[in-house]
């Protein structure tokens, strides 16, 4: 295990570190955000809220005990999170069927289309490249639309399912928690 | 009218616009009378499991499709290498074998030809569907593996159905031997208030 001065030494050595710097790395690091904003708690919007209360309300039944509600809050906002990640998956291939891609056109798609863009600015010609649409090189009929936007996501796709299997893991526990925690009450 | 409640309050499966919402009830309802769910907690595996399978469905459609979209190419290719003479490269026929392969799908003349040609190499028509699948394997390897990943997880989902009901059973026994022993049942309320205390 690091000592605290390692730890101090490492911290000051990341500060140093200029990010990445490879557009291969620049991607990866631009999808932090997107990574991260999956797993923020769903609570945190005002429509989230009810949603999560009202289904809080539905678990729980009559119960006010604090306990079983937060269990119950905890089945609920699992089955949320699960619920976005599905739109999540969805609102991705709906946008590649759209477009042909998620990210926009670029001008340049190789190294060797930049050189040649800088090769002839040396030559004191400026030729911009045309950006490719993607949409174009999507088929027209379905199902083969929808085929392709799904191949052309499957990474991502792939990356979701991962967040979608911990999101139904946590609901079954939290339900078995549930259930292990009550007494259901006979005395009506 | 429960039923119709606890539905209501689960977030709706979301589907692609392409896809119906009508087959998709129709699958949820086929799912909902083998295991009838009993409470919201039972409906939302049976949610799950529904949107698992009809993702399973989705990406079985896609595998046919992209191997569909990949047969001209395939056939164009294999076309390609059995026009070929010993002397000539694949370049000189590939005019030849991109028309022929364009025909096949519309032209009756044109298939039988192409059929003939296969059979002069002892092929038939599943070289064409091999070579499509051989030019999209790197993505169906990705869907298999995604479709195996959703069916080991419809699986779990079934299997949590059975461990919820039996976790469920089990504390449902012991309150049930509590009341044949005369100890009382213990309330919801009550249990909060001992582990309250305790703590």
């Amino acid at each position: 295990m690091a000592s605290e001065r390692q730890i101090a030494a490492n911290r000051r050595n990341a500060c140093k570190s200029p990010g990445p710097r490879s557009g291969a790395g620049k991607n990866r690091s631009s999808r932090n955000a997107y990574r991260h904003g999956l797993t923020v708690s769903i609570a945190s919007t005002a429509a989230f809220a009810k949603q999560l209360d009202k289904l809080v309300r539905e678990i729980a039944g009559d119960s006010e005990d604090a306990i079983t509600l937060e269990r119950a809050r905890a089945i609920a906002q699992a089955e949320l999170d699960l619920a976005r990640v599905q739109r999540a998956k969805i609102a991705l291939i709906e946008r590649a069927r759209a477009f042909g891609e998620l990210n926009p056109p670029q001008a340049f798609r190789t190294v060797t289309q930049i050189k040649r863009f800088f090769s002839a600015l040396d030559r004191g010609r400026l030729i911009l490249p045309k950006p490719v649409d993607s949409s174009a090189t999507m088929p027209s009929q379905e199902p083969y639309r929808s085929a392709e936007a799904i191949r052309r996501v499957l990474p991502e796709l792939r990356r979701l399912d991962r967040y979608e299997r911990r999101a139904a893991v946590r609901r079954h526990q939290a339900a078995l928690d549930f259930v292990g925690g009550m007494r259901p009450n006979y005395n009506l | 009218m429960r039923r119709r409640n606890e539905l209501a309050l689960l977030p709706k499966s979301p589907l692609l616009i392409t896809e119906s919402a009508h087959e998709f009830d129709a699958l949820r309802d086929a799912f909902e009378q083998e295991i009838k769910p009993r409470g919201i907690i039972e409906q939302m595996y049976v949610h799950d499991i529904s949107a698992i399978v009809w993702e399973i469905l989705r990406l079985r459609r896609c595998k046919g499709a992209i191997i569909n979209a990949a047969f001209r190419t395939a056939l164009e290719n294999l076309l390609a290498q059995l026009l070929r003479q010993p002397m000539q490269s694949e370049y000189d026929v590939r005019a030849e074998a991109k028309d022929l392969a364009h025909a096949w799908f519309t032209d009756k003349e044109a298939k039988k030809a192409v059929s003939e040609i296969l059979s002069q190499f002892d092929l038939d028509e599943s070289a064409i569907e091999a070579e499509a699948i051989r030019r999209s394997s790197a993505d169906l390897e990705l869907l298999d593996r995604m479709q195996t990943s959703l069916e080991s997880r419809r699986n779990k989902a079934l299997g949590c159905v059975a461990e919820y009901r039996a976790s469920l059973g089990h504390q449902l026994r012991e309150s049930a031997d509590r009341i044949i022993d005369g100890k009382g049942v213990l309330r919801l309320e009550d249990a909060a208030s001992t582990r309250s205390t305790a703590a």
